[in-house]
């Protein structure tokens, strides 16, 4: 409590006068627009981070899943938001929004190791299942669809002080788990018979996969919208991996990629001509951009 | 890395006792026990489908069983440690992945995008040595040949200093001449004597010119013992249900592979070949 109001009262300010001493630019006068950096500079290294294991292992589906369960958490979190409200309460579908996330996470992973399914039959039953239950829900429950458009697409330049301590903490975690857990995760990607030969607890890991994979898209809905997660993950690792000749390399480029991305379709989506532009599309597009040029760079094989 | 001193013929590296594995309600595997010999190679030979890939992860620890599994101590006072060699690496071969990340992963716990221990590219080389890949760290994993990535994978394997070494049909992807060098490899290996080798291979010229000693696995143990005596028409006709012909077979009846040290270079006196090779059952990959 008190750090949440040392943060929103001395704090934030300190932090924009800090930012609009060493920018000089127009767009860096509007609060909304420093919060909306800070939030890309947080968030790049978390796409990064999972980008490069969903790339590597061809899991893109998987995030696709997990964020299109977000529509269901939603949902769920507005029925429940209008029934607290009887009872003169609140409810922040935020939470259902991530416990859906997390909910569907765990499920592919615990189907993935007792079955032998393949991942993206598995995946695609509860991404069919998820959308469905969806729908049925905001169908009966007749919710204005104008409500979802915040989830849908995203919106990055309406974040608040409280979204940005929710997305410092998550950098921190994520960071220090895929420092302790990157080359284990990528050996087990590789072969988990190898892995585990080494000593290395393969079951954890993939648990833990699923939970950072959650709580990143659950986290990054809210500045690309459920429809874009999968490529704010995806693209900037995706171009890197066009680019780099070592597993170093790659997340190293996807974080340079991620950040320049996100930073600058912010920043373009600010200008005038592109004023009613979804800021979360204009990252994205410039991520395929970058995307485009650097299968004019790649490494020969 | 250090070659430490010979395995002594006492103690045992691994000892098998009633392993019985099941699927649901099928046993795959029934009262297992074998001792496979200190550092020698020992072969499982056996049909598809006769659990030889399970009774090798059931030694990883990857499949539960009943019965137990012990590792000896033969070199040091911690138990014996396994060095895996899968049958293939599946894997994407356009990823960002070198030789040397690929050996690291499995040497140290820094992320990758932090850079290499130097013991870790240390104790990469040193192995990669040992396969005949010298300065191979910087190669990208997906331009390796099939019989490169192999012996990639036995570097891999040989990077964290194991007793024992779990090979799982290594050569089966792997073209002619790829195999004589990997063959090669595990001649040199097995005369140091510091490793006591498991080879799944369902490739009998391989297991007659190199094993010391032969488990016959058809869901339980048929037969084992040293090679010469083990595979014979008799237990091979038991094991397989059908004959299996033997072509120019004085080197196996002189007992060539076993007596003689591993020299295969004259590779062509002991070959084994299926009669009825078409009438494989719809197991068969």
């Amino acid at each position: 409590m008190s750090v949440m109001q040392w943060w929103t009262t001395d704090g934030l300010p300190g932090l924009h006068g800090a930012l609009r001493a060493v920018l000089p630019f127009q767009w860096a006068q509007y609060g909304f627009m420093l919060n909306a950096l800070i939030e890309c500079l947080l968030l790049a290294p978390l796409c990064a981070a999972m980008g490069v294991q969903l790339v590597n292992f061809r899991l893109a589906f998987f995030s696709d899943a997990v964020s299109h369960s977000a529509f269901t958490g939603v949902a769920v979190g507005f029925l429940l938001q209008e029934w607290a409200s009887g009872w003169g309460g609140s409810f922040d579908p935020q939470v259902t929004l991530i416990g859906f996330g997390l909910l569907v996470a765990f499920g592919v992973a615990m189907v993935r190791r007792r079955t032998n399914l393949a991942t993206d039959t598995i995946v695609g039953v509860f991404f069919s299942a998820v959308v469905a239950l969806g729908l049925a829900i905001v169908t009966a429950s007749g919710a204005r669809t104008s409500a979802f458009q915040k989830y849908l697409y995203g919106d990055i330049l309406t974040l608040d002080a409280a979204d940005l301590v929710w997305s410092a903490v998550l950098t921190l975690v994520v960071g220090v788990a895929m420092t302790w857990c990157f080359t284990p995760m990528t050996l087990i990607g590789l072969n988990p018979e190898l892995a585990h030969s080494r000593g290395l607890r393969v079951r954890f890991h993939d648990y833990l996969f699923s939970l950072l994979l959650a709580l990143v898209v659950t986290v990054t809905i809210r500045t690309a919208g459920i429809l874009l997660v999968t490529g704010m993950l995806l693209v900037p690792a995706a171009t890197a991996r066009n680019i780099a000749r070592t597993a170093g390399g790659m997340f190293r480029w996807t974080i340079l990629i991620a950040w320049v991305c996100s930073v600058g379709g912010t920043m373009v989506s600010f200008s005038t001509w592109l004023e009613n532009v979804s800021t979360g599309a204009v990252i994205v597009l410039l991520a395929t951009l970058c995307f485009a040029i650097s299968l004019f760079f790649r490494r020969s094989a | 890395m250090t070659q430490g001193v010979p395995n002594s013929t006492t103690g045992f590296a691994l000892r098998l006792r009633d392993v019985t594995v099941r699927f649901g309600s099928v046993e795959v595997l029934s009262n297992v026990s074998f001792e496979p010999a200190v550092g020698k190679l020992n072969a499982l030979v056996g049909p598809n489908g006769a659990g030889k890939t399970t009774l090798l992860r059931a030694i990883l620890g990857t499949v539960p069983y009943t019965g137990t599994i012990e590792r000896g101590t033969t070199k040091t006072s911690r138990p014996s440690r396994i060095g895996y060699v899968p049958q293939k690496l599946s894997f994407d071969r356009g990823m960002p992945l070198t030789v040397l990340d690929f050996i690291c992963c499995g040497l140290q716990r820094r992320p990758l995008w932090l850079g290499y221990r130097r013991k870790a590219k240390q104790l990469a080389a040193d192995a990669l040595r040992r396969i005949g890949g010298d300065g191979w760290e910087s190669r990208s994993m997906g331009t390796l040949s099939g019989g490169e990535l192999q012996r990639v994978l036995l570097a891999m394997a040989l990077s964290s200093d194991p007793e024992i070494l779990l090979l799982d049909e290594p050569v089966s992807g792997v073209d002619i001449a790829g195999e004589g060098l990997f063959c090669d490899l595990l001649g040199s290996l097995q005369t140091t004597g510091h490793y006591t080798m498991i080879l799944v291979s369902h490739d009998l010229s391989i297991v007659t010119r190199h094993a010391d000693y032969v488990v016959c696995l058809n869901r339980t143990v048929h037969c084992q013992g040293n090679t010469v005596e083990t595979l014979t028409a008799e237990n091979l006709r038991r094991l397989y249900h059908q004959d299996v012909g033997l072509f120019a077979h004085d080197g196996l009846h002189e007992g060539h592979s076993h007596t003689h040290g591993h020299t295969h270079g004259n590779s062509a006196d002991a070959h084994l070949c299926r009669d009825h090779d078409d009438k494989r059952g719809p197991q068969c990959p």
